[in-house]
């Protein structure tokens, strides 16, 4: 069995998120970059998949420079190799530009599952994953809380509102956008990371995967015009002083409400 | 000018609120000329689709098969690509619910779309529809512009209903379903366990800035039973396994109206947002001044939690006596 799993690189949660002088994204110079939350899930699902039988997990990431570090994590966790679409050409693109590379990726390597996150934690879009399985002509299914997998049936529960699940059957070949909290991610291992080091790490570009003509700003519908701090409204009166003042100050707030 | 399609849905046998958000939406986008349809999938839904007719979804398209009675990915992509193609859409606005965000974006990439998700308002740019958008988990906001054909979801509660009343009318579509690889098997209800949170007067909820299980009960805790209240959390903390899901508030958790709701070292994204913004009072600690959670706060408390809560519980047990 064959496993693919699309990551992301994101900026660490704890990053600070100054606007670019463009006013269009956010600085990404100098700040800390992590594996996008969901799809550390994502990861560990295929990874999972792997510890319980035979499969050759591919870890598949876009991005500069950068990604490589994402990927070898990946590959210290357990993935077998992966594939990093580096390509200058690429900036700009919108979800379905980048989904167009991932499918045609998908295409070329043929996988049973292809797994990825729910949705990214920077642009938190949650688009690309359905698009690359219809563009791949595989079925879909997202907000995944639990995979089974047996005779080339996947069977899943989806998360519905409010807690309640949903339970869809797919066949194999398919698209698995997974939900944060369903499985425990393990962390790479000293002996993971050094093994990664060999591991094969291969570089394309989108004209590679016969799509170059198909991504980039010039390609895209979608367009970031500008990012912004959200109006704040009236917003929470603030309290400030030590700490047993703002006890004694929010001890009055409570006794107000009559909880005291 | 263009026309737009809704796409309503249907949940416990009735037309979702959010759809009638959406009404609202494309009707305000009418005002600029552009022609408001609808589509309604299920079966036995004519009903349905009538009163959306009148209230806001004017022409509605109404596409009924066996394999349109519960969602199913395919089916519904299926449906709303027939739709598309009848009405001559040029937007199709979908709301951003867990059916929504499963299969708009096949519909995006089957038409070679603009596609936009979770947008909290919509306008129209001449020639082009701009959207608002959260992004960074509430963090910053983003205004995108969008081209051509655009499939775009809408974040629920983002506007008021449609109220109005409107002249519609409804026609069949036979939206020709054909070979569905997802199958829906069933849906299972959550039982609730041990903890009722919907009930409790006082809630303190704990965060990702907890940063280990055991400050649960050495710092929420015992500020919670200080007050009589009960114990919260948002979705990381249950996701790393430090409390279980009967702890969580949120859209996929709880959704919670104390009298007193206590936040501490949660950041405030949308999901958590709507699971407590009901709250009578709010209080949010957090070091962090720009965190969306102090948009929702009436009292705030820019800090390190570490520092204010044990003084709070300190000062709630003495104010006890
Ligand atoms: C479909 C879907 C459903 C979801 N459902 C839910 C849901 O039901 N409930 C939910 O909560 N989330 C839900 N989420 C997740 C949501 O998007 C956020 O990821 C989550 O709410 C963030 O939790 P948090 O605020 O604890 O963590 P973070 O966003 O990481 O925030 C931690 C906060 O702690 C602060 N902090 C850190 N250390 C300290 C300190 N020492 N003192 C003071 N402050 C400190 C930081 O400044 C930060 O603001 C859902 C997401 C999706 C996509």
């Amino acid at each position: 069995m064959k496993i693919l799993v699309c990551l992301k690189q994101v900026p660490h949660s704890d990053a600070r998120l100054d606007i670019a002088g463009d006013g269009k994204w956010i600085q990404e110079d100098n700040i800390k970059f992590e594996i996008n939350s969901y799809d550390t899930y994502a990861l560990e699902e295929a990874l999972k998949l792997k510890d319980a039988g035979e499969a050759e997990v591919v870890a598949v990431s876009i991005g500069p420079d950068r990604v490589t570090q994402a990927l070898r994590t990946a590959l210290g966790m357990g993935a077998d190799r992966a594939i990093h679409v580096n390509d200058p050409a690429m900036e700009g693109s919108d979800s379905l530009g980048i989904a167009k590379v991932l499918a045609a990726i998908v295409k070329e390597e043929s996988p049973d599952l292809v797994f990825a996150g729910l949705m990214s934690e920077d642009g938190n879009f949650a688009a690309v994953p359905p698009m690359v399985a219809q563009l791949a002509g595989l079925p879909s299914s997202t907000a995944v809380m639990s995979v089974s997998l047996a005779d080339g049936t996947v069977t899943v529960e989806r998360e519905l509102e409010g807690g309640a699940l949903e339970v869809v059957q797919l066949p194999t070949p398919c698209l698995l956008a997974v939900q944060s909290g369903l499985n425990q991610v393990r962390y790479a291992s000293l002996k993971g990371i050094m093994a990664a080091k060999k591991k094969p790490m291969d570089t394309k570009t989108a004209a590679d995967l016969g799509v170059g003509d198909q991504v980039g700003a010039g390609a895209a519908k979608v367009e970031i015009e500008k990012v912004y701090t959200p109006p704040r409204g009236e917003g929470a009166q603030l309290i400030e002083g030590s700490a047993d003042e703002v006890a004694t100050q929010l001890v009055g707030k409570i006794k107000e409400l009559g909880l005291l | 000018m263009g026309t737009i399609l809704i796409v309503a849905e249907i949940q416990k046998g009735v037309i979702r609120e959010a759809s009638f958000e959406l009404a609202a939406f494309a009707q305000k986008l009418a005002g600029s000329g552009h022609e408001v349809k609808s589509l309604v999938v299920g079966q036995g839904v004519k009903g349905l689709a009538e009163e959306f007719a009148q209230r806001g979804g004017g022409e509605v398209l109404v596409a009924e098969a066996e394999a349109l009675a519960n969602y199913s990915a395919d089916a519904f992509t299926q449906a709303t690509l027939a739709a598309v193609a009848a009405s001559g859409a040029d937007l199709v606005l979908i709301s951003n619910t867990p059916s929504g965000w499963d299969f708009a974006p096949r519909v995006a990439a089957a038409l070679d779309a603009a596609f936009v998700t979770d947008c909290f308002d919509v306008s129209d740019e001449g020639g082009a529809i701009g959207f608002k958008r959260r992004i960074f988990n509430g963090k910053l906001d983003a205004q995108v512009k969008a081209t051509g054909t655009v499939v775009a979801t809408v974040q629920p509660g983002a506007t008021p209903a449609f109220e109005g009343s409107t002249e519609g009318k409804t026609t069949d579509l036979d939206a020709g379903i054909g070979e569905c690889k997802t199958k829906f098997v069933e849906i299972k209800i959550a039982e609730s366990k041990g903890v009722d949170l919907t009930k409790a007067d006082v809630i303190v909820s704990g965060g990702r800035g907890l940063g280990a299980p055991e400050k649960f009960t050495e710092v929420v805790q015992p500020l919670a039973d200080a007050l009589g209240g009960a114990m919260g959390a948002s979705r990381p903390v249950v996701d790393a396994g430090w409390l279980p899901h009967e702890y969580q508030v949120g859209s996929s958790g709880q959704v919670v109206t104390p009298k007193l709701y206590i936040a501490v070292g949660i950041s405030g994204a949308i999901q958590h947002l709507v699971g407590m913004k009901g709250s009578n009072f709010i209080v949010a600690i957090n070091k962090d001044p720009d965190a969306p959670i102090f948009e929702v706060a009436d009292v705030g408390v820019v800090a390190d939690l570490f520092d204010i809560v044990p003084a709070l519980t300190a000062a709630v047990t003495a104010a006890k006596g």
